[in-house]
């Protein structure tokens, strides 16, 4: 802990950064919790609310536009990341060696993870429109027929899908590529000259190295999955019918659409549980203090 | 074959590969761009492209749109606000994590790092009765507080490296010469960090400068940010995608400037969670 340990109080240091947690961060989930044990209708001081303990949640249990969303956002999820590691994985192998244009390549390759969300979703919601949008033109053109793609439920589903692995498997290769450049090169060259094929070398050598960064992608990944709100939201508003309503569009429609807030705030705190165990773990793994720390020494 | 010449044939089909990504991944970027060149009512026809369609037209509307131009400006006061109460805490707050031997110092740092995780789905409903009950809805600085919710941890998170790094010798240098604790984290952390400070100020900008879903909750039309201001030029009967195109271009320039100019950190910055709207 090098650096560490000076005399003192940290406490002035730390006390506006932790007052404004409190106030935008800690408060609202209490307050969040209090809501979620309430019949609370949105309404401004007209509604009534009723304290009725656990009473959203065992309508939600009940609710299977609820079930509906949950399994919409874990589809989405075992469909979209899989792909975007396997596909950022892939990219990473292939681009590790130089190439003329490599480094623009690389460098290029990125663009889309900083797209913005909500341009994204309204670019790919323009490309995917009948008569004048791009997918369609092209089909078109090859002599296939026309599909309103957002208007079909499961095309609408795939679309949303397509659209976050578009996005963001460049951020899955960005650290999977920093983590394979990470390996010793002698490593490699002793694997390839001791004759172990492509596949022995992947399995046998890479794979292993590369385990904590790949872990750290995946949790990433996840835990920005399970966020996911702006990109469909202005894609596809959940629809057609519910057929894209993820569990935050599920969620802020409770709240915003049927003025439940009591529900929707027990939605948000589902959603906060399951987020903070990713969390948790992703930081116990591969976050530690220590691991930032060691980062100070070599930049 | 020869196992040069083995080589040179793999790296000949990683290029055409390459290229062929490149491609397909900048595609949707470039319809963006082209499209926002276009007017609307030529893109709604279904014309086929045509260099003569080429105008700026779009930018015009755009730039005309009082609402469109307001948001902007929103964006811009909001994002640069909230980069610099993030910085000025988050900086303070780093410093005092990683400077500093106290109970409890690893589970702070845990707990900052979660913080920076949670879906703003879950917060949105209650900071919006909170912002309500208290009159900060729809204010430019109730939105800065909103954002300062991701941006703090964050910075924070950014920052921890940056002040570990700088070494013992200056602190007890500067302590035997009798400064405080304050004015050495000002007078000689503040600038060895100076860096680092930059990197997350950008980062934290972009973070604020893209984020949708507080902006739609917490904000109407006083403190509409940009992001929600774009997603109303389509929806029901205004399909107006040229114009859709040309704002959106102004809004990702700035971000794509900065991204490329900043490829060394993009790892740390990104992997802390960064480009989430």
């Amino acid at each position: 802990m090098k650096g560490a340990g000076g005399q003192g109080s940290p406490v002035p240091f730390l006390l506006p950064a932790l007052l404004i947690i409190f106030a935008v961060l800690i408060f609202p989930i209490i307050f969040s919790f209090v809501v979620s044990l309430f019949d609370w209708p949105l309404s401004a001081g007209g509604g009534e609310r009723k304290f009725i303990g656990g009473g959203n949640y065992v309508a939600l249990v009940q609710d299977q536009e609820f079930w509906n969303s949950l399994k919409l956002q874990l589809g989405f999820i075992f469909v979209a990341i899989p792909l975007e590691l396997l596909l950022g994985l892939s990219a990473a192998l292939l681009l590790n060696r130089e190439f003329v244009g490599g480094k623009v390549v690389r460098a290029l390759i990125l663009l889309p993870v900083f797209f913005l969300p909500v341009v994204s979703g309204m670019t790919w919601r323009f490309m995917l429109q009948p008569r004048y949008g791009a997918l369609n033109n092209f089909l078109l053109a090859m002599g296939a027929p026309e599909i309103t793609w957002l208007g079909h439920p499961s095309f609408a589903y795939a679309a949303i899908i397509v659209q976050d692995i578009w996005r963001m498997w460049p951020f899955v290769f960005m650290l999977l590529y920093a983590g394979l450049a990470g390996i010793p090169t002698d490593v490699l060259e002793a694997a390839e000259i001791d004759g172990a094929t492509f596949w022995k070398r992947l399995f046998r050598v890479i794979l292993p190295l590369m385990y904590p960064t790949i872990l750290t992608a995946l949790l990433l990944r996840i835990i920005d999955a399970l966020r996911i709100f702006s990109e469909v939201y202005v894609m596809t508003e959940g629809g057609p019918g519910m057929a894209t309503t993820l569990f935050s569009l599920y969620t802020h429609r409770q709240a915003f659409g049927y003025m439940k807030v009591g529900m929707s705030s027990a939605m948000a705190m589902f959603l906060l549980f399951i987020s903070i165990v990713f969390a948790v773990t992703l930081v116990r793994k591969n976050m530690s203090l220590e691991k930032l720390e060691d980062q100070g020494g070599n930049r | 074959m020869t196992l040069a010449n083995k080589r040179k044939t793999i790296t000949a089909a990683v290029m055409v590969f390459a290229v062929l990504l490149l491609i397909v991944e900048l595609y949707p970027i470039f319809i963006t761009l082209l499209n926002g060149f276009r007017r609307d009512i030529v893109i709604l026809s279904g014309q086929k492209f045509a260099l003569s369609q080429l105008t700026t037209d779009s930018y015009m509307l755009v730039f005309k749109n009082r609402q469109m131009m307001k948001a902007m400006g929103n964006s811009i006061v909001v994002g640069l606000l909230s980069t610099l109460l993030s910085v000025g805490v988050g900086a303070m707050a780093a410093y005092g994590i990683s400077r500093f031997k106290f109970r409890g110092r690893n589970a702070l740092a845990y707990s900052f790092l979660v913080f920076r995780m949670l879906p703003q789905m879950s917060l949105v409903v209650a900071l919006y009765m909170m912002f309500r009950g208290i009159g900060l809805r729809d204010t430019i600085f109730g939105i800065t507080l909103a954002h300062s919710s991701f941006n703090v941890p964050y910075v924070i998170w950014m920052l921890i490296p940056f002040f570990t790094a700088v070494d013992k010798s200056y602190e007890e240098a500067a302590m035997v010469d009798g400064c405080s604790r304050f004015m050495l984290f000002r007078l000689v952390f503040l600038p060895l960090v100076a860096p680092g400070l930059v990197v997350a100020a950008v980062f934290a900008f972009i973070n604020s400068w893209n984020e949708f879903l507080y902006a739609l909750i917490l904000t109407g039309t006083k403190a509409r940010t940009a992001p929600v201001a774009i997603s109303s030029l389509i929806g029901g009967d205004t399909l107006t995608w040229g114009q859709m195109c040309a704002a959106s271009t102004v809004m990702l320039t700035p971000v794509f400037v900065f991204t490329l100019a900043m490829q060394r950190f993009l790892i740390r910055g990104v992997a802390a969670g960064g480009v989430k709207g």
